[in-house]
This record gives structure tokens, sequence and C-alpha cells, in this order.
């Protein structure tokens, strides 16, 4: 039982990514940070780049880390990224015709929802 | 009747649910598809001349981005030779060397024979990026204009090349 509390205990030990630089802005730095958790791994597709140590992630990383140095602005580092990569790149898809639906099926959903608590006479 | 319906619902969404556990995810469609390949400078493997994307128009070709360290590369290299000395097929095969090392990349050559009209060599990996490459083998099909075709993601065989790739170089060429 011991083994297994210690177990989960160790869980969320995260790996620290060996690129954290310093000559960003606290402002640079935390937008380069929010953007590496954003970005899928596409080698290990059920990580970030931020949590992978794969030579892709690491390559990507760098590669958003200087465009963060430049000065270019999320929504600039993100379309570059999925120009290349595709949706898939990005966590969270954007807003367009073929994802319509993965967007407003919770709406639909809620609303289906709704219709049958009235229906079944809950108000 | 009535109570069929949040069984069918539960039954329609278990379906739509189940088969994308079994659709193999790894094949991720290309944005670059229908573009023209991103625009690069390398030096040629082992070289100091550079070639740059416009040294690739003016044929239909594939590019393909391998590395000494990547073992699907392995496994394709032999049909990739075959492909090269096929006359009746005779389509460029230009190699990307990914992060990869000259002096490795070109003792494999000699070592499993070269299949590439030439080679450019990405030690980087900027290029790569720009292709949107994650992992090598990767395989692109581009016309003379330099538009991208389509896009073979791991090692390419006899079976999968003449299923996907050859009947679009022979529509190419029409």
């Amino acid at each position: 039982m011991k083994r297994i509390a210690l177990m989960f205990l160790l869980l969320p030990f995260q790996v620290v990514p060996d690129d954290l630089n310093t000559n960003l802005t606290a402002t640079q730095q935390e937008l380069y940070q929010g953007i590496i958790q954003e970005v899928r791994c596409l080698v290990c597709q059920n990580q970030s780049i931020a949590e992978s140590n794969a030579e892709l992630a690491k390559d990507l990383r760098e590669e958003i880390f200087q465009q963060v140095e430049q000065g270019r602005n999320e929504a600039q580092v993100k379309s570059y990224l999925q120009e290349r990569y595709g949706d898939f790149v990005l966590y969270e898809p954007s807003f367009k015709q073929s994802t319509y639906f993965l967007w407003l099926s919770p709406i639909l959903i809620l609303i289906l929802i709704l219709g049958w608590l009235r229906k079944i006479g809950v108000f | 009747m009535k109570r069929l319906l949040p069984i069918a619902i539960f039954l329609g969404l278990f379906i739509l649910l189940a088969r994308s556990l079994f659709v193999p995810q790894m094949d991720l469609p290309s944005p670059l598809i229908g573009k023209q390949i991103p625009s690069f400078s390398l030096n040629e493997l082992g070289k100091s001349s550079t070639v740059t994307h416009q040294d690739l128009l003016g044929d239909i070709a594939l590019i393909n981005i391998w590395a000494t360290w990547c073992v699907g590369c392995e496994i394709e290299h032999d049909f990739l030779v075959e492909l090269s000395l096929d006359q009746d097929l005779d389509i460029p095969i230009i190699g990307i060397n990914w992060k990869d090392r000259d002096d490795l990349a070109t003792r494999w050559l000699i070592q499993k024979g070269n299949p590439y009209s030439k080679i450019l060599s990405d030690p980087i990996g900027n290029t790569a990026i720009d292709f949107g490459v994650y992992g090598a083998p990767e395989t692109f099909l581009i016309d003379d204009q330099g538009i991208i075709h389509y896009k073979h993601i791991g090692p390419m065989d006899r079976q999968n090349f003449e299923q996907d790739i050859l009947p679009r170089i022979v529509a190419l060429r029409k």
C-alpha cells in the first residue's frame, strides 16, 4: 500500500526543459512558456513540446524561443506552426469550417438536454 | 420506443468514439499539399556548394528526408536504391539529410548505395521544420513547378509506392 502511495506521489514531478533561457523579458518568458505548453509534440502525440524530450520538440522550442525573442506574438508563432504541421499541432484547434462541429457540439448537446428536461417536465 | 432513444444515442456515440480508437493516427494530413516547397538554402552533402529551392524546379521529383540515426530510413533504403535504378520510372530523388553528420551520411551512402540525384544537408533541422517534418523518413512528391502533391510518412516500399505515389506521378506526367 505504501509503495502504491509513493508511486502516486512521484507522478506530479515534471520534466524541466533544458532550455530555460533568460535573455527574454518577463512577458516574453511567459509568452514562450505559454506557447510551448499548447503545442503538441508530433513524435509523442500525448505530450506538449514543453514536456517532451524528443529532438523535434527541442528544435521547435528553440524555434519558438527565437521567434518570441524577435518580438513575434502568440498568433504569429501559432500560425507559423500551423502552416507547417497543420491544426493537429495545436492543442486548441482554431475555429473554422472543419472545426465548427467540434466547437459547437457542446452547445448543441446543452440545447438537446434542456429540451429533454423540459419535455419530461423539470421546468 | 421512447426508451430506445437514449440507447440509440449511446450506441451512436459509442460507435463514433470506438471507431476513432482503431483509425491509425500516425499519418497527419500535411497543410503543405498543393503549396510551393518552402524556400531554403542548404549545403550539398560533403561539398561547399549551396542548393536553393529554386534549383529543384524543372522536374517532377521526390524529396526524401532521411538520417543515419533513423531506423525507418534503413528499412526504406534498399527500395530507394531500387527506385533510382528504375529506368522506366526515371524520377530524380532529392535527399535532405536531417540532423545528421556529413561523415556518417557519406559512409552510409558508400556502404548501402546512393539513390539520390542531389543530397542537401540540414544539420540544424530548420528546413525540416519548414517542410513540417516530424518523423523520418518522409517523402514529398513535387511537380516541375515545385508544388507539393503528396507526402508519405514512414518507410516507402513497393506496395505503398505503387498504391499512393506512382499513380500521382503518372497523372502529373500526362
